[in-house]
């Protein structure tokens, strides 16, 4: 059986071997991965993807262990794609999420793959985007994508999903001057978790906030329906309200077309991006052919040549090719 | 007289200066604590103690110098040995056999099953019940356990921690049974909570309730048991799992504070209960260090509980047991155990302790054989009766370097207790995981000194022995115990009085919801035939079951290794693979079942991750099924199984089985490491293990073997 009927028959190592596959850096598997997604991308699947991200601390890992179980007690399949950062010196790394995720890792129902990040840009791994096709293609019904929120991942993230929301924790309200309109742009529903024991009240301060904070916005948005919601990923509280709030933002999206056109907008993203990733690899290795970088910045510095002579002389080069 | 002093001192200098080429000032060795120690000791490093009294006497404030004025003088050390296996019968006979050869006190040791709260026909525990420690269910077993050993003149020692109270409990009734009244029992009873959630990983519950559950039985205790020990407050397992003695000394009595505390909360003033507590400390190889540290321990102590309050001399003194160190094992030239246990052991008696452990030599390898515990009960019957140390209280007293030395750990573990004070107590730096942090950031440290030569094993790095002997060890046929333990369980359940036990246990229940004390209520349900897991299950209901999530630390086993060739070579061989293969080679390390000693799992996982491997980290207790899922699931080159409670023969195998079933075209290594006895390797050979990593396995050899391993199984598909 070709692979990507094991995948549409839900065959966990064939999954998991795609996946693989779509995440390699061999130019082999590139050509394969393309070919495996091309098929896979006709039979698409029903799932929701949804994003989760969030500073490191704020409970992450705990709070999909605690929405996951609650989604996997409903029958419904979730495939979790956790981005684990990995460590710059040794280009290693310890991917320890689903140490966090004890119950749902047990569950049939669940298929949960960590990948590095290598740094690249946004702490989303190259084949993220592949992978949760993949899953779509398996039957999944859910696809959580779990990265650290880092600055700029949030808008490579929610470029990938069709709900993209943010974890924070109780306190962080009064980081929210500065970047009130790169979190109100991306982010669909707002999670303060904690919200137990002798935190509730910060939790709750936080959470209007964040309110106060998106109402400036909402008015002249398209998309309008962004939430802010209290749970406790430990106690298990708040849970129904995530999952009927994403089910209402579905629905809702659907019904006025935004659900489509975003995705859409993401295939031509996705498209742009690909260009981009091809034609940046192919300057780069006629750059380091050329390998007239070292050469002129030696020659700029003894002052032979000026910058911009330098720079001219090199793209003439580059694009006469 | 001064002035004859500097000339002599001007003289030594250049005499040191003229035999090493070197001044003596520069002459500095390090130790894993972080204490710069000079070649030469002198009266002008008496004049820097504080924390030590020059003038104190043995049993005399700050007790440096001993608990009692005329230790061993007037009474030898205890002689307690550890041991516990199998079924209650095969336990029992093995100790009265060791009680009829010399040893004094006993000491219990349970299966993992029993540890966290689970009985012997758990699905869950299929691999752990009788393995590294004895099975027990029911009062019955514990009854057995006891048989023909009288309870009011034997002194048990009990090392439980996560089922405290259903096993305590068992205790008592078996006293009662045998005609004891509990007023009469003495003994210890572990009732340390704190390290495990630090080290050991054999807790039920959540840190909260866990805390009360220990307040509790020091509440009881202190009404009910006089001559009982109501915890035994404890470094050994932190030193276990890599911590150094500054480490151990501060985080062990900080915990001890924590306990005050605890206790102080019920209402209970310090005296009613302080004199009950104990100690219970690691002797490792570093010979002086150790002496030094049992000195440093008293010292800091008794001020601490002074500040408490304590008016009762008795809660000042600081009691202790101690055991040589497990992991200064070697499963390399094991005779060479004998040797380094006896020098670990002269250590203690020197550093004045009150009753001791001596390792059996085979320990890193199995459970000790009868022969293996005879060597070992042995070492300490000569050091008493043959070497005359005995005769002079606290003999070291005095010496320049070891009272130096022991006001330098007490100044830098003050430093620490300092520091965790102002965090809140070690209930709120536990919870935030800083201790496990620091302790597996020492253990990194300890194990990269080994790998790369600096630090001198003998046997393992160094003057490694051509023909390795091979030893005996004991077999534990764990299914066989099983089945023997669930035919009791069954019989049990069939004859007890089931209403009785139902409302005994929703009795109990009802207790932890009203957050009364629960002792008086497990002793009931024991009382009435309820098992150990039902008890446990009894307090879950309302405080739930923990699980810990795990940090883990980074670079800290690459930076010994920066211009390593050994290193370096692992690291370019990864960066190869990643260019032929799309990717790095990625290793899942697990644990399986109850077993919860994850020190070797974190030195590995971080330390292949510095040469650059992909390492997932499974959580802890899992299951075989559920270790083929997330192996399949992440596709992994390989799966590294750690194991030390010698439950591989069951779990390895169940693994093999669940990888066909979800892969029956897998292809995947799988390595084991940990406490393995060479008679076994054949037999996971046969089960398509491709490696076998023993104790003081060299890991930076280890990543290489695996990444050998997996480039042929590659070349191979």
């Amino acid at each position: 059986m070709k692979l990507a009927e094991k995948i549409i028959n839900g065959e966990r190592a064939a999954i998991a071997k795609a996946i693989t596959l779509v995440e390699s850096s061999k130019p082999d598997d590139r050509i394969e991965s393309r070919k495996l997604i091309s098929q896979l991308i006709d039979n698409p699947g029903k799932s929701i993807r949804v994003g989760f991200s969030g500073p490191p601390g704020v409970g992450k890992s705990t709070f999909i262990e605690s929405f996951g179980s609650y989604l996997v007690g409903k029958e419904l399949k979730l495939g979790i794609l956790a981005i684990d950062p990995s460590s710059q010196i040794t280009g290693g790394s310890i991917l320890g999420d689903k140490t966090r995720m004890i119950e749902i890792s047990k569950n049939p129902n669940t298929f949960i793959r960590s990948t590095p990040s290598r740094g690249s840009l946004g702490g989303i791994s190259n084949g993220t985007r592949e992978a949760s096709i993949i899953l779509d293609a398996a039957g999944y019904d859910y696809i959580f994508i779990e990265t650290v929120g880092v600055g700029q991942s949030e808008v490579v993230a929610s470029n990938l999903v069709d709900i993209f929301s943010l974890i924070v924790g109780p306190g962080s309200g009064d980081e929210l001057q500065g970047i009130k309109k790169g979190i109100t742009e991306y982010a669909d529903i707002f999670i303060v978790n904690k919200n137990d024991g002798n935190l509730k009240i910060e939790a709750s301060k936080t959470a209007a906030d964040y309110k106060s904070a998106i109402s400036y916005y909402k008015k002249n948005e398209v998309s309008s329906s962004k939430e802010v919601l209290l749970v406790s990923a430990i106690e298990q509280t708040g849970m129904d309200e995530v999952i009927n709030t994403i089910q209402e933002i579905v629905l809702q999206n659907k019904k006025n077309n935004s659900f489509e056109s975003k995705r859409c907008e993401q295939l031509k993203f996705w498209l742009s991006e690909e260009i981009k990733n091809i034609m940046q690899l192919d300057i780069q290795r006629k750059i380091d052919k050329a390998g007239s970088i070292g050469h002129f910045s030696d020659r700029i510095i003894n002052g032979d040549i000026s910058m911009y002579d330098a720079i001219e002389t090199i793209t003439d080069k580059l694009q006469s090719e | 007289m001064t002035d004859k002093f500097r000339e002599n001192f001007d003289n030594w200098q250049k005499s040191f200066e003229k035999e090493t080429k070197q001044s003596s000032d520069k002459a500095i060795s390090d130790t894993d604590e972080g204490i710069e120690i000079k070649p030469v000791y002198t009266k002008d490093d008496l004049k820097k103690l504080s924390f030590v009294e020059e003038n104190s006497l043995p049993g005399q404030w700050p007790y440096t110098r001993g608990p009692k004025a005329s230790m061993y003088t007037n009474r030898p050390w205890t002689i307690r040995q550890y041991a516990g296996f199998s079924t209650a019968e095969e336990s029992n006979e093995f100790y009265k056999k060791n009680l009829e050869s010399g040893q004094k006190g006993l000491s219990v040791a349970f299966d993992l099953p029993t540890h966290r709260g689970y009985d012997s026909d758990d699905d869950l525990v299929m691999g752990d019940v009788g393995k590294a420690g004895v099975a027990i269910d029911t009062v019955e077993d514990m009854k057995i356990l006891f048989n023909e050993i009288p309870l009011d003149k034997m002194s048990v020692s009990m090392t439980m921690n996560g089922a405290v109270l259903p096993v305590l409990s068992a205790f008592v009734v078996a006293g009662e049974e045998q005609n004891v009244k509990k007023n009469l029992l003495s003994g210890t009873i572990q009732n340390d909570i704190l390290k495990e959630f630090m080290v050991r990983n054999t807790y039920i519950y959540p840190p909260e309730p866990s805390m009360k559950i220990v307040a509790d039985i020091i509440e009881f205790t202190s009404k009910e048991m006089p001559k009982f020990n109501s915890i035994s407050i404890s470094g050994y397992h932190m030193q276990e799992a890599g911590a150094d003695n500054v480490l151990e000394l501060a985080y062990t009595l900080a915990d001890g504070m924590e306990y005050v505390r605890a206790a102080m909360s019920k209402g209970l003033d310090v005296d009613d209960f302080a004199p009950r507590l104990s100690f219970f400390f690691a002797i490792g190889t570093d010979f002086f260090m150790e002496i030094a540290k049992l000195r440093a321990a008293r010292t800091l102590w008794s001020k601490i509980m002074r500040d408490f309050g304590a008016k009762n001399e008795k809660s000042l003194i600081l009691r202790t047991h101690c055991q040589t160190s497990g992991v200064s094992l070697t499963e390399k030239d094991p005779y060479n155990n004998i040797i380094r246990t006896s020098y670990e052991a002269m250590s203690a008696i020197l550093g004045g302790t009150q009753s001791l452990h001596t390792n059996s030599f085979d320990e890193a390898i199995a459970l000790p054989t009868d022969e293996s515990a005879r060597i070992a009960r042995n070492t300490q019957l000569i050091l008493q009766n043959e070497t005359g140390v005995t005769k002079t209280v606290d003999p070291l007293a005095g010496s320049y370097f070891v009272e130096s030395l022991t006001e330098e750990l007490s100044q830098k573990a003050w430093e620490i207790i300092e520091e965790i004070e102002e965090l809140g107590g070690m209930t709120k730096a536990v919870k935030a995981g800083i201790p496990k942090l620091k302790i597996e950031e020492s253990a990194t440290k300890k194990q990269a000194k080994v790998d790369s030569g600096n630090r001198v094993v003998v046997g393992v790095n160094k003057f490694k022995n051509p023909h390795e002997p091979s030893v005996d060890v004991r077999v534990i046929d764990n299914n066989r115990v099983r089945d023997d333990q669930i035919k009791k369980i069954e019989s049990i359940k069939g004859s007890r009085n089931q209403k009785a036990v139902e409302k005994s246990l929703s009795d109990l229940t009802n207790a932890a919801k009203e957050n009364l004390n629960l002792l008086a209520y497990s002793i009931e349900a024991i009382k009435n035939r309820a098992t150990i897991g039902e008890v446990s299950k009894a307090l879950e209901e309302v405080y739930g079951r923990h699980f810990a999530t795990s940090l883990s630390v980074s670079g800290v086993y690459g930076k010994h290794f920066e211009n390593d060739e050994d290193f370096m070579n692992v690291k370019d061989k990864v960066e190869g693979f990643e260019k032929s293969n799309g990717r790095r080679p990625r290793v899942l390390i697990v644990k399986m079942g109850q077993d919860g000693h994850d020190r070797g799992a974190k030195i590995v996982a971080t330390s292949f991750a510095d040469m650059g491997f992909d390492v997932d980290m499974g959580p802890l207790f899992q299951s075989p099924k559920d270790v083929a899922k997330d192996a399949i699931e992440n596709d992994v080159h390989a799966i590294g199984v750690s194991t030390l409670a010698a439950g591989h023969k069951t779990l390895v195998p169940e693994l093999m089985k669940s990888l066909k079933e979800l892969d029956p075209n897998s292809k995947m290594i799988v390595f084991v490491g940990g406490v393995i006895p060479e008679q076994d390797y054949d037999f996971l050979y046969k089960q398509n293990i491709s490696a076998i990593f023993g104790p003081g396995s060299n890991i930076i050899e280890s990543a290489e073997k695996v990444i050998d391993l997996i480039s042929k199984n590659l070349e191979l598909k």
